[in-house]
């Protein structure tokens, strides 16, 4: 019989494996050389505005950090959108993890057309609406106040159900079953079985609630317009490079802001991730 | 402790689809009750309707002395276990077990006390503190049924909870439930797909299919007495040998033939008294049933020794079962002629081996083809005999007696099919009690009248005395050829009707003033008349049909000939005719087409009015035959 030649298995899914390594610390490369860009930039000493053709600082200093906090309102800024995003954060959470329960394992009349229709909904870009929502909102006072930004952030919060509802329907519903036979209320299963064993999928619900308005632009510098004082970071920072002498005098300035607004949605990330982990159901029923 | 009571239950998916049809059953208290059957055959499902986790369709569920239908699963006092254990994953096996008891606001010392005793009676007292994911899988099962046990239920539901353990842990936990049932004297309902479950733990075993109910009886008469072919396969291991063939009396005999390999033994008549006469006219198919433990080897030539070529077998150590052909030319078992049998003897057995075996027919089983059902009933619900109508009365097996008006027809010779329940104690015939044998409840008299063999379910009798009997001859047919000459009286009629609302003005005194209100009022209206329906009813139709289909759908009522009245007004029917039983008289009217008979006590003629007793009229959804009240 003939020998036929085999390819080395181990050569084969090493070669392969150098391969998607290289691509990989390509992409990352990419994707964090602004980063570093802007942190080194943050510390530059000397005003040369946008226009120096070199990266690394002549001389470092913490002057950008100093202005920052001294003589501009970013300290307003950031706590208003601290203060929204905080809000938004908690009610968002709230409403996606209901919506979703509620879906996942009530039976109604309408179910999946509503389902769909959210969906669908969601898929189109908030701004669509921005100017009915803006007319909306001045009837009722809530223009250039805080109070409607929430409102407008939080309002479509259940169209996020069908992640958060994913994770629901993985849940078994013998545990639902079984807590009902206990004697539980829909609000006690929810509450005393689900939500612990939904840790993963909270966490995730809050990063996305929080990460969302922290950096939102469109609708804020719309709501927000002529009142510096209720500027969130987002629009109050755009604000700095909206003509090129200001863009130039806070360019640095600039950079050591967005460094400043980077750290709560870090430091959330690295609080949150040891609960962002699997096999939570562990035990449960048998797998 | 409790009894449960199912009464015409179904359960019907917004599709249409009936899981459960027609489910009828009475749980005494602390009865082990197994259902059993294959997947997709309803027994989870109805167990999930006594629990409150799936509505009811149609029906009454009864625990205790409450109709739970709209209960919530919390408030029946019942506990389930479910397969897949649904243990709380984030909690200890102490906070799983006292969940419940938290929820009820029991006090802690209570609490802690019920937990400890449940966890000593389980043997889980180490693992308390642990959490599910530490524990195996019999440990597990043993925990979900300590959280049901604390509940101290009315009712334990078991859902297949020992279908995930290995079949060692198995055997030790059905023992373990077993020995819990002793020992908390509750009503156990346990769903099984197994049938060795079933049949070692269980005092009853429903066994269902497609959503029927196909037997209700103990292990014991369900092995023995399979009510249809169905049951005798799907009850014990290994399956039921089934051979095609047919059968023909020849006076004290019937030979037995095997259909496709020509085998043929003769089996006394005596074994077969129960069998229909069409069954044993060498013409009509059935399927020949035989356990493998009523085949054994012969030793030596006899009456119901056939030979069987053996195509393989398997060693269980005690006992061998053998498997083969009945056809004589031996060659691949296939079909109608394949056999198994256990050989304890532990010969020397090898393939292709040709063996004459002996068959137990006093443990022979037969089935009809084409419905399944067993020709060999323990009740048999009609005698068939021949009998000859001469000048208005009927001479059957050498007696005799006058035919009442109804039942006239031309002289001449026919088949009489009498029913085993039309056979009365009171009467001029005379029998003697061949035999006596109480049957689940109901006395089973086997008569012999002139060497006729007829079979009563009410009589009182003794073997081997002289008993007097009567015939109700509202329930006899006679026919000629095939040809239906006398029928008997319908034991229900059927009305059609619709469920209407209806706005009325009420009158009702507030402090001593007449007020007029508004009131809405739901009711069945049948030929154009109006009978306010109960509550009870009223709830039932939308728990059954939802909000508005009832209002659109077509009923029927049903009710007995004794449950209708001739009234001042009330259903219009046209008087057909009398029908006359001697003393008792029966109008034969006609209801929108349909013929309706009612007891009446003298004749009428002409148009008149028909009022249902509602507390004996059952109502029926007639699109999806569903027994609603």
């Amino acid at each position: 019989m003939e020998n036929k030649r085999y390819r080395s298995k181990k050569l084969w899914e090493k070669t392969s494996l150098a391969l998607i390594y290289a691509v990989l610390i390509i992409i990352s490369l990419i994707w964090l050389v602004p980063f570093f860009m802007l942190i080194i930039l943050s510390f530059r000493g000397e005003h040369v505005g946008m226009s120096a053709d070199y990266l690394f600082p002549k001389q470092w200093s913490f002057d950008n950090y100093i202005k920052l906090f001294t003589e501009t309102k970013f300290l307003t800024w950031y706590g208003n959108t601290m203060l929204v995003s905080v809000v938004v954060t908690v009610f968002q959470t709230v409403i996606v993890l209901m919506t979703s329960y509620a879906l996942s394992r009530l039976r109604f009349k309408m179910r999946k057309p509503l389902m769909n229709l959210m969906l669908i909904l969601g898929m189109f870009p908030g701004f669509l609406s921005m100017t009915a929502v803006y007319f909306v909102l001045k009837e009722i006072n809530l223009t250039q106040n805080l109070l409607g930004l929430m409102l407008v952030y939080t309002a479509s919060s259940a169209m996020q159900y069908y992640i958060c509802k994913g994770f629901f329907d993985t849940i078994p519903k013998s545990l639902d079953e079984a807590a009902r036979i206990d004697g539980a209320s829909r609000h006690t299963i929810f509450v005393k079985i689900i939500l612990p064993l939904a840790k993963p999928i909270i966490i995730y619900t809050i990063l996305t609630a929080f990460i969302a308005p922290w950096g939102e632009y469109m609708f804020s510098s719309f709501i927000m317009l002529g009142d510096p004082d209720k500027f969130t970071v987002a629009v109050g920072m755009k604000s700095w490079l909206d003509n090129s002498t200001m863009a130039s005098e806070y360019f640095t300035v600039f950079c050591a802001a967005a460094v400043v607004v980077s750290i709560p949605i870090t430091a959330l990330f690295i609080w949150l991730q040891r609960y962002y982990v699997e096999g939570i159901t562990g035990g449960s029923v048998k797998g | 402790m409790a009894e449960v009571s199912l009464k015409h239950i179904y359960k019907v998916y917004p599709n249409g689809t009936k899981a459960v049809n027609d489910f009828n059953m009475h749980i005494e208290d602390k009865e082990f009750i197994v259902f059993v059957g294959p997947s997709g055959c309803g027994k989870s499902t109805t167990l999930r309707m006594i629990a409150g986790l799936e509505d009811v369709s149609a029906g009454e569920l009864k625990i205790g002395d409450l109709i739970v239908n709209d209960v919530e699963p919390k408030d029946r006092d019942i506990a389930m276990v479910f397969q897949n254990y649904a243990l709380y994953p984030h909690m200890t096996v102490y906070d799983n077990i006292a969940f419940g008891l938290r929820l009820k606001k029991l006090p802690r010392e209570e609490i802690h006390k019920r937990v400890v005793e449940a966890a000593d009676i389980l043997g889980i007292t180490e693992y308390l503190n642990k959490k599910p994911k530490e524990m195996s899988g019999g440990q597990r099962q043993r925990v979900a049924l300590g959280r049901a046990i604390v509940r101290e239920p009315k009712v334990m539901l078991l859902d297949e909870p020992l279908s995930n353990l290995d079949a060692k842990l198995r055997t030790q936990m059905r023992a373990e439930i077993s020995k819990l049932h002793n020992r908390l004297q509750t009503t156990f309902i346990y769903v099984t797909h197994d049938q060795i479950e079933a049949m070692t733990m269980g005092t009853r075993i429903v066994v269902m299919k497609n959503g029927f109910v196909q037997q209700i009886d103990t292990p014991k008469n369900l092995y023995n007495y399979p009510e249809n072919r169905f049951v005798a396969s799907f009850i014990g291991t290994p399956q039921m040998n089934f051979f095609e063939g047919t059968l023909k009396r020849e006076g004290d005999d019937v030979n037995m033939s095997f259909a496709d390999c020509g085998v043929r033994i003769t089996v006394p008549y005596s074994a077969l008294y129960k069998a229909q006469p069409k069954y044993l006219d060498g013409k009509t198919p059935v399927y020949i049933g035989l356990r493998a433990e009523d085949i054994t080897i012969a030793e030596a030539d006899g009456r119901a020794v056939i030979k069987v070529a053996v195509s393989h077998k398997e060693e269980l150590g005690n006992e061998t079962l053998v498997y083969g052909t009945i056809k004589p030319e031996g060659g691949y078992a296939e079909g109608a002629a394949s056999i198994v049998f256990k050989d304890v003897s532990g010969r020397d057995i090898k393939a292709g081996d040709v063996l004459d075996v002996a068959l137990r027919l006093e443990r022979l089983h037969l089935f009809d083809k084409d419905t399944e059902m067993s020709v060999l009933p323990r009740i048999p619900e009609y005698n068939y005999l021949d009998c000859e109508v001469k000048g208005g009365r009927l001479e059957f097996a050498g007696a005799e007696l006058a035919l009442p008006e109804a039942c006239r027809c031309a002289d001449g010779k026919y088949q009489l099919l009498l029913p085993a329940d039309a056979i009365t104690p009171a009467g001029e015939l005379k029998a003697k009690a061949d035999d006596c044998e109480e049957i689940n409840g109901v006395k089973l008299v086997a008569l012999n009248i002139g060497g006729t063999r007829l079979y009563a379910v009410n009589l009182d009798a003794a073997a081997g005395k002289e008993v007097s009997f009567g015939i109700d001859l509202k329930k006899i047919t006679l026919t000629a050829d095939g040809e239906c000459v006398v029928a008997p009286m319908p034991a229900e009629n059927e009305i059609d009707c619709r469920f209407v609302k209806r706005k009325t003005v009420v009158t009702e005194e507030v402090n001593g003033r007449i007020k007029r209100k508004r009131a809405v009022r739901f009711g069945f209206e049948a030929e154009g008349a109006f009978f306010e329906a109960s509550d009870t009813a009223v709830q039932k139709i939308f728990a059954a049909l939802g909000i508005k289909k009832p209002l659109t759908a077509k009923f029927k009522l049903v009710c007995g000939v004794y449950d209708l009245a001739v009234a001042e007004s009330g259903i219009a029917a046209k008087v057909e005719g009398l029908v006359c039983y001697g003393a008792e008289k029966f109008l034969r009217c006609s209801v929108g087409g349909r013929d309706i008979y009612v007891a009446a006590d003298r004749e009428y003629c002409g148009d008149i009015y028909l009022a249902p007793d509602f507390e004996k009229t059952g109502v029926v959804e007639t699109e999806r035959d569903i027994k609603i009240i």
